[in-house]
């Protein structure tokens, strides 16, 4: 089999694929790579160089999803020569605000929640604040925090698998959305300093980068 | 063995009850017994963080005796031992939410799964103090080597004694054997002399407690702490083991023992 070379450039992973011909061998190396370096990484983004190959959206999606079972993140898709198709530029790279699931109502909270705080919605909430450990937040549509979220948040509490969590700084005690239940792993954690949203994706709770 | 219910108690805060808790329970899981560790201090629990734990609560000691989950859905398995858990408290509740005939029930369950069941008692003598001794077969009072801290620790084992916990056993916390050698610090000796009830342990005073409490990690499993060593001590003495008291004299370092050679040399 033919192996993917992986380089890391400035805390960002390049996987050169550009040796592998089929779909299937390319996710064969890309699983053999990312099993060496399990959990060692987490968190990183991954370009990935496909060459001259052409890839499928869904094809796509399924190295995504390959990365996010390793807890990467796929940054860019790099294409060494020939023409760039339609299909290489995903429409769902990075999560948007706009594709957010529709609520009547929406609650706005104005204030930092502290622990032992807890606010409930039918609807969607939006809190201009932090959310500190201990606090806990549930809706039965979607959470927006215009700060860090550092507590527990729950979304699409009535079991909307739809339902995501937002925040400007997404560092939660621990993430529930539907029936689905996450925490961060343990161990030293992974300061992001971007926004991010967490949804479910294939039946698992991912947490990815917000484009505003 | 008969499994025993302790509840870890003080009267004043911040004393190390709930260091204690984490501690103790952890060193028992180490000698291979299993373990519960109840937080009863409703509305400011802190034994999840201190264990390291927060993370995983979903469900707490409020849901499982209003009967909104299995009890066992609420324990939460430890990440180290294997026989040790975590029955969390609620934080968004308040101490009346559970009562002390709940709290008896409560511990009666767990004595047929685990050899020791161990609360941490909140600070002060109102509901959350009645609830967390209800079920207990033993108490240990924690003091600090403080007037304040001495006094309180007089009226919780006289409220122990009024509720019929008789068998109530002593730790000092965080005593500083310089402070005692210089006078300024009370010395083992006085305090049991207010108190006069069974000393159990002394923890020292040790830096290295506040590292492993922010960590979430409880101190004796650190091997080269002297308050984690300290709790593992007293762990072997509560399973019925003869096990000398720390003495208060901390290890030699290099320069005293270089001066103590230059001193015989003279």
């Amino acid at each position: 089999m033919v192996s993917a070379a992986v380089r890391s450039v400035r805390g960002e992973m390049l996987i050169d694929l550009q040796e592998i011909n089929t779909f299937t061998e390319i996710k064969e190396a890309l699983e053999t790579q990312l099993h060496s370096i399990n959990g060692y990484l987490l968190g990183t983004m991954v370009s990935i160089n496909i060459g001259d190959k052409h890839l499928t959206n869904k094809q796509l999606h399924e190295i995504e999803d390959i990365l996010l079972d390793h807890g990467l993140h796929l940054k860019d898709l790099i294409r060494t020569s020939g023409p760039l198709s339609p299909a290489d530029v995903s429409s769902d790279d990075n999560f948007s605000i706009g594709t957010m699931p529709d609520y009547e109502n929406t609650l706005l909270i104005c204030r930092n929640l502290r622990s032992g705080q807890n606010f409930f919605t039918e609807g969607n909430i939006v809190i201009l604040g932090d959310i500190n450990p201990g606090a806990e937040i549930i809706a039965g549509g979607n959470i927006l925090v215009m700060g860090t979220l550092k507590g527990m948040a729950h979304a699409g509490a009535f079991g909307d698998e739809k339902a995501v969590i937002t925040a400007y700084r997404l560092n939660p005690t621990q993430l529930r959305i539907a029936n689905h239940i996450t925490r961060p792993p343990d161990g030293e954690s992974i300061i992001v300093n971007n926004p991010e949203v967490a949804r479910i994706r294939a039946g698992k709770v991912v947490i990815e980068k917000l484009k505003i | 063995m008969k499994s025993r219910v302790l509840v870890i108690t003080s009267g004043k805060g911040g004393v190390g009850k709930t260091t204690t808790t984490a501690n103790l329970g952890t060193a028992l899981a180490m000698m291979g017994k299993k373990v519960v560790l109840i937080d009863t201090d409703i509305g400011l629990r802190n034994l999840d963080v201190v264990m390291g734990l927060e993370n995983r609560i979903v469900f707490d000691i409020v849901d499982a005796l209003n009967g909104h989950c299995k009890l066992k859905q609420a324990l939460i398995k430890d990440k180290r031992f294997d026989g040790l858990y975590l029955l969390p408290a609620a934080q968004t509740k308040e101490k009346t939410a559970i009562t002390p005939h709940q709290m008896k029930n409560l511990t009666g369950q767990l004595r047929d799964d685990f050899d020791f069941i161990i609360v941490d008692c909140p600070a002060g003598i109102e509901q959350g103090f009645r609830n967390a001794i209800a079920g207990a077969d033993d108490a240990v009072v924690v003091a600090t080597p403080e007037v304040s801290s001495v006094r309180d620790a007089d009226r919780i084992i006289g409220l122990l004694e009024a509720s019929g916990l008789e068998n109530c056993r002593l730790i000092v916390n965080r005593l500083r054997s310089k402070m005692v050698k210089r006078g300024d610090m009370m010395d083992i000796g006085d305090i049991i002399d207010i108190l006069s009830i069974e000393l159990l342990g002394v923890v020292p005073e040790d830096e290295s407690i506040v590292v492993s409490t922010n960590r979430g990690e409880p101190a004796v499993l650190e091997k080269s702490s002297t308050a984690g060593g300290a709790y593992r001590r007293i762990a072997r003495r509560i399973m019925g083991e003869e096990v000398p008291m720390y003495s208060g004299d901390e290890p030699e370092n290099i320069v005293d023992k270089f001066k103590k050679i230059l001193k015989l040399a003279k």
